[in-house]
C-alpha cells in the first residue's frame, strides 16, 4: 500500500513554492520504495546533505522503513516528524523533508546553513576590558553565545513567529523564577499580536512592544553584547531574539540604562561613579548649552561675567544673522556633516572633516558669517551628546526645541521646557518600571547601581524596579 | 478613573513646596511694612498655627485612607455643604496660583527681562501646568522629588552666600501688638500649606509610622523660610520694605558677587523651579476641586476651565500688582482664615465624632 505519490507530492510542493529556482529535489528508489527529499539548496548545507543522508542511503543494503531511516541510515542529530502542513513552513526554515511511499510519515532534517560572520565586538559598544563578542544576525548563534553563560536549566527559550511574509522567529528569553511572571505574559501576548508582513529588524518588534509608540523616548532596551544580555537576564528582564537581527532588546527599560555601560562593571566602582556623573553633565550639557547660551546672550546678558559679556559682543558685531538664527545655522551645518560622514565611504570622511572643521568653521568666523563663542558652543554640545550615544537621536531632538525656547523664551523658557521633559518621561513606564527610576520615584535599594555605583560584592539583590520574583542574587 | 497614589516621600516634598508659596520672595517685605523686624515672630507663629494642621491631616488620614475627602464631607457634613467648601477651595488655589504667578512676574519683571514681552511667562508656564494637571499628581510629584535636591541647594546656596555680606542683629520688638497682629491676620492667605494634602488625601500612601516624615520635611521647610526672614532683616534692617524679592536679594552686594559673575542666577534658577512646582501644586488642586464639584466633566475641561479662568485674572491684575494686593487685602484674609484653619476645625470635628461613635459601639 503506497502512502504518498513522491512525485506528485513534490510537484505539489514545487507548485506551492512557485517554482522557485533554488527549489531542489532528490529521489532516491530500491526496488519500489522511492525515497524523495525536498529542499531549498540556498540555505542548506549541501555537502552534508549527501554525506548524512544520500550516501548513506545508497549504501543501505536492508529493506527500508521509517524506522531504519531514522536510526540507521540519515546520519543528522536534528531530525523530526512533521505534519503534511508544516512542509512548505519546514522547507523554509532551511530543513530537508524526506517523503516516501512506503509510510505517511515525513522526517524533517535540520540542514540549514546560512551565511553568517563571526560573533566579534560589536561597533557600537566596545570596550576597553571584558568580552569583546557580539551578537550576530544567526539567531541560533546569539542563542549559543547566551546559554554559554547562562548555564541552567531556568533560561526559558519560547519561539515566536512574527510576520506574514517574512516568518520571523522571535525568541522570548528569561529565567523562569526570576524574570516576573507578569512581564514574560505581557510580552508574549504583544508578540503574537503583531500584524505585519514583515521583520526586517529587531527595531520592527520594538516599535509593536512599546506602550507608547508615538513617544520620542524608547521604552525597549537593546543591546549587541551577549554579557550585557546575561546581566540584564539575571536582573529578570526578558530579551528577545529576533532572526536576523544583532540587535537584541530587553524589557523593561528604564533611562538610567543609557547612563551604564559594560566598561563600569569591569572596572573600579569609584571610576565609575565618575565617568557616569560625567556621562550625566554630558547630558545636560548637550540638552541645554546652545539654548541657555542663546538665553542668556538675548535676555539675560546680565548674568555673564563681564569678561565674557565682551568678548561675545566683541565677536558677535557685524553678524548678518540674529543670534537665534545664528545658532540655528551652526547646529544646522553640524548636523548635515554628522548625516554626511555617516553616509559617506571612509576614504571620504577624512576629507568632509577637514572641510566640515577648518573650512566651514574657520573661514565662516573669518568671514564674518557665524562668531567663535557660538561655533564653540555647539561643537561643545555636540561632543557632549556622545558621552550617551544611545540617546543622541533623542536630545538632538531636544536640542532644537531648547534653542527654540532659549531664543524666544529665555531661561524661564527652558526651565519649563526641563519641567515638561521630566513631567512627561515621568508619565512614562516600561512595563510597569517607572521610566526614570530609581531616582524618579527614588528606590533606595536601586541606588546601588545608580548613577554613583557601590561594589558588585554590594549589590546582593536584584533591582526592584523590575520587580522581579527573587529578589536575592545568592 | 482612579489616580495612581504618591508616597510618603513625595508627599514630604509637595508639602515643602508648599511651605515656600509666596514667603520666599514678597512677603518678607510686605510683612516689614506692618510690623517690622518682629515680622519674623509673626511668621513663626503663623508656622506654628499651621503644623497644628497636620496631626488632624494625619488622623483624618489614618481613620479613611482609602476615601477621598469630597466623600468624607459628603457623608458626614452634606453634599451641599461640601460643594460649597469645594467652591471655597477652588477659589483659594486659584488665587494661590494667581499670588504665586504675579509675584514671580514681578520679579521677573525686575530682575531679568526688565521691558521684554510680558507674555513670555505666561507662554512658558501655562503647557508646563496644564501637562502637569493632565499627567496626575504622581507625575507631578515624582518630578519634584527628584528636583528636590537642586532646589534645596540653591536656596541653602541663597541663604548661605547672603552671609559673606554686612549683617547685622535686626531690631526687634519695635513694633505694637496691634502690628504685630494685623501683620498675622493680613498674611494668613499665604499660609495653609496643607490643605493641599486634604484635596489628595486619597492619593497619598502613608504607612504606619512614616507620619513623622511629613513633621520633619514640615521643619525643614519652616527653617529654611524662617533663616531667610531672619537673614533678610538681618541684611537690610530698616529698608527691607524696599526690596521685593528677598529670596535673591539677600544675594545681592555679596563678596564673591565680581569675582565669579553675578550669583544671583542661583536664586532666579531656584525661584524658577519652585514656582513652577507651586503652579503645578495648586492648579492641580484647583482642577481637582472642579471636577468634584462638576462630576462629569473630564480632566480636560477642568484644565479649560482653569486656563480660561487664570487667562482672564491674568489679564485683570498681572502687571497691576497693586490693584491686586489691594483688592486682596479685605477678602484674602477672610478667605485664608476660612480654609487655613477653619476647614481643618471641621475636620477635627468630624474625628472627635467619628471617635465617639466608635467608642459607644465598644461600649
Amino acid at each position: 500500500m503506497s502512502f504518498f505519490n513522491v512525485s506528485k507530492k513534490i510537484k505539489e510542493i514545487k507548485t506551492t513554492l512557485n517554482e522557485s529556482s533554488d527549489f531542489a529535489y532528490r529521489f532516491y528508489k530500491k526496488d519500489k520504495q522511492i525515497i524523495g527529499l525536498v529542499y531549498l539548496k540556498s540555505i542548506i548545507d549541501q555537502n552534508l546533505l549527501s554525506n548524512a543522508i544520500y550516501f548513506p542511503l545508497q549504501t543501505f543494503e536492508e529493506k527500508l522503513s521509517i524506522k531504519t531511516l531514522k536510526e540507521k541510515i540519515i546520519k543528522c542529530a536534528d531530525l523530526k516528524s512533521i505534519k503534511e502542513e508544516d512542509i512548505i513552513k519546514e522547507i523554509l526554515d532551511g530543513r530537508v523533508i524526506v517523503i516516501t511511499n512506503f509510510s505517511k510519515e515525513l522526517i524533517s532534517i535540520d540542514l540549514y546553513k546560512f551565511p553568517t560572520r563571526a560573533p566579534t565586538e560589536p561597533p557600537t559598544s566596545p570596550v576597553i576590558q571584558g568580552p569583546r563578542e557580539g551578537f550576530v544576525e544567526d539567531m541560533q548563534t546569539n542563542i549559543t553565545l547566551l546559554r554559554r553563560r547562562l548555564k541552567t536549566e531556568n533560561l526559558v527559550l519560547t519561539t515566536l513567529r512574527v510576520g506574514s511574509q517574512t516568518q520571523t522567529k522571535v525568541v522570548l528569553a528569561y529565567l523562569k523564577g526570576i524574570a516576573n511572571k507578569k512581564i514574560v505574559d505581557q510580552v508574549t501576548k504583544k508578540i503574537k499580536e503583531i500584524k505585519i508582513d514583515g521583520i526586517i529588524d529587531s527595531y520592527y518588534v520594538l516599535s509593536f512592544l512599546q506602550n507608547r509608540p508615538n513617544s520620542l523616548f524608547r521604552q525597549i532596551g537593546n543591546t549587541e553584547k551577549p554579557d550585557i544580555a546575561t546581566s540584564k537576564l539575571l536582573e529578570g528582564k526578558v530579551a528577545i531574539i529576533v532572526d536576523n537581527s544583532p540587535i537584541v532588546l530587553t524589557v523593561p527599560f528604564i533611562l538610567m540604562e543609557d547612563l551604564q555601560n559594560s566598561n563600569d562593571y569591569y572596572t573600579n566602582h569609584h571610576y565609575s561613579s565618575l565617568v557616569r556623573v560625567i556621562r550625566l553633565f554630558g547630558l545636560l550639557i548637550a540638552l541645554v548649552a546652545p539654548g541657555a547660551y542663546l538665553a542668556m546672550q538675548i535676555y539675560h546678558y546680565n548674568i555673564l561675567p563681564l569678561n565674557f559679556l565682551i568678548t561675545i559682543a566683541d565677536t558677535t558685531q557685524g553678524l548678518p544673522f540674529t543670534p537665534f538664527l545664528e545658532i540655528l545655522f551652526i547646529f544646522l551645518l553640524f548636523q548635515i556633516l554628522y548625516e554626511v560622514s555617516l553616509r559617506l565611504p571612509s576614504y571620504l570622511g577624512l576629507a568632509t572633516s577637514v572641510v566640515g572643521a577648518l573650512i566651514l568653521g574657520d573661514t565662516g568666523v573669518k568671514a564674518g558669517l557665524i562668531s567663535p563663542p557660538g561655533v564653540i558652543i555647539v561643537a561643545l554640545s555636540k561632543i557632549a551628546l556622545y558621552t550617551i550615544p544611545e540617546q543622541s537621536s533623542q536630545v538632538t531632538v531636544l536640542q532644537i526645541i531648547f534653542i527654540i525656547l532659549g531664543g524666544s523664551l529665555g531661561l524661564v523658557g527652558m526651565i519649563a521646557g526641563f519641567v515638561y521633559l521630566l513631567n512627561y518621561l515621568n508619565t512614562i513606564d516600561s512595563y510597569g518600571t517607572p521610566y526614570l527610576a530609581p531616582y524618579g520615584p527614588r528606590i533606595p535599594q536601586d541606588l546601588k547601581d545608580g548613577i554613583f555605583t557601590k561594589p558588585i560584592t554590594q549589590m546582593k539583590e536584584r533591582p526592584k524596579s523590575f520587580s522581579p520574583q527573587k529578589k536575592e542574587k545568592t | 478613573m482612579k489616580e495612581q497614589c504618591i508616597n510618603i516621600r513625595q508627599a514630604c516634598v509637595l508639602i515643602l513646596m508648599c511651605i515656600f508659596t509666596n514667603k520666599i520672595l514678597l512677603l518678607p517685605s510686605l510683612m516689614f511694612e506692618e510690623a517690622k523686624a518682629d515680622a519674623f515672630f509673626a511668621v513663626i507663629v503663623l508656622f506654628l498655627l499651621d503644623i497644628v494642621v497636620l496631626p488632624i491631616f494625619i488622623k483624618l488620614k489614618t481613620m479613611y485612607p482609602d476615601k477621598r475627602l469630597f466623600e468624607i464631607l459628603s457623608k458626614k457634613i452634606s453634599p451641599i455643604l461640601t460643594k460649597f467648601i469645594y467652591c471655597v477651595f477652588a477659589v483659594y488655589f486659584m488665587f494661590k496660583c494667581l499670588l504665586v504667578f504675579s509675584i514671580t512676574y514681578v520679579y521677573f519683571k525686575q530682575q531679568i527681562y526688565q521691558d521684554e514681552i510680558i507674555w513670555l511667562i505666561l507662554i512658558s508656564g501655562i503647557p508646563v501646568i496644564n501637562h502637569a494637571i493632565m499627567s496626575g499628581v504622581r507625575a507631578f510629584s515624582r518630578t519634584i522629588e527628584l528636583l528636590k535636591w537642586a532646589v534645596l541647594i540653591g536656596f541653602v546656596s541663597c541663604l548661605a552666600f547672603s552671609l559673606f555680606t554686612d549683617l547685622s542683629m535686626p531690631f526687634f520688638f519695635v513694633s505694637t501688638s496691634g502690628e504685630f497682629f494685623s501683620s498675622i491676620f493680613n498674611h494668613i492667605f499665604s499660609f495653609g500649606d496643607y490643605i493641599f494634602l486634604f484635596v489628595v488625601i486619597d492619593r497619598i500612601e502613608i504607612k504606619k509610622g512614616q507620619e513623622k516624615q511629613l513633621y520633619i520635611s514640615s521643619i525643614i521647610g519652616m527653617l529654611l523660610v524662617g533663616m531667610l526672614f531672619f537673614l533678610f532683616y538681618a541684611k537690610y534692617q530698616v529698608t527691607a520694605f524696599m526690596h521685593n524679592n528677598a529670596l535673591a536679594d539677600i544675594l545681592v552686594f555679596s563678596v564673591q558677587f565680581n569675582a565669579i559673575g553675578r550669583l544671583d542666577i542661583i536664586a532666579m534658577l531656584t525661584i524658577m523651579f519652585i514656582t513652577l512646582f507651586q503652579l503645578e501644586i495648586y492648579s492641580y488642586a484647583f482642577c481637582d476641586c472642579v471636577l468634584n464639584i462638576f462630576p462629569k466633566l473630564n480632566k480636560i475641561f477642568s484644565i479649560v476651565v482653569f486656563d480660561i479662568i487664570f487667562g482672564i485674572l491674568y489679564y485683570v491684575f498681572i502687571g497691576k500688582y497693586e490693584i491686586l494686593v489691594g483688592s486682596s487685602q479685605f477678602w484674602s484674609p477672610w478667605l485664608g482664615l476660612f480654609v487655613n484653619y477653619l476647614f481643618p476645625i471641621v475636620c477635627l470635628i468630624i474625628i472627635l465624632l467619628a471617635r465617639r461613635k466608635k467608642n459607644e459601639k465598644t461600649d
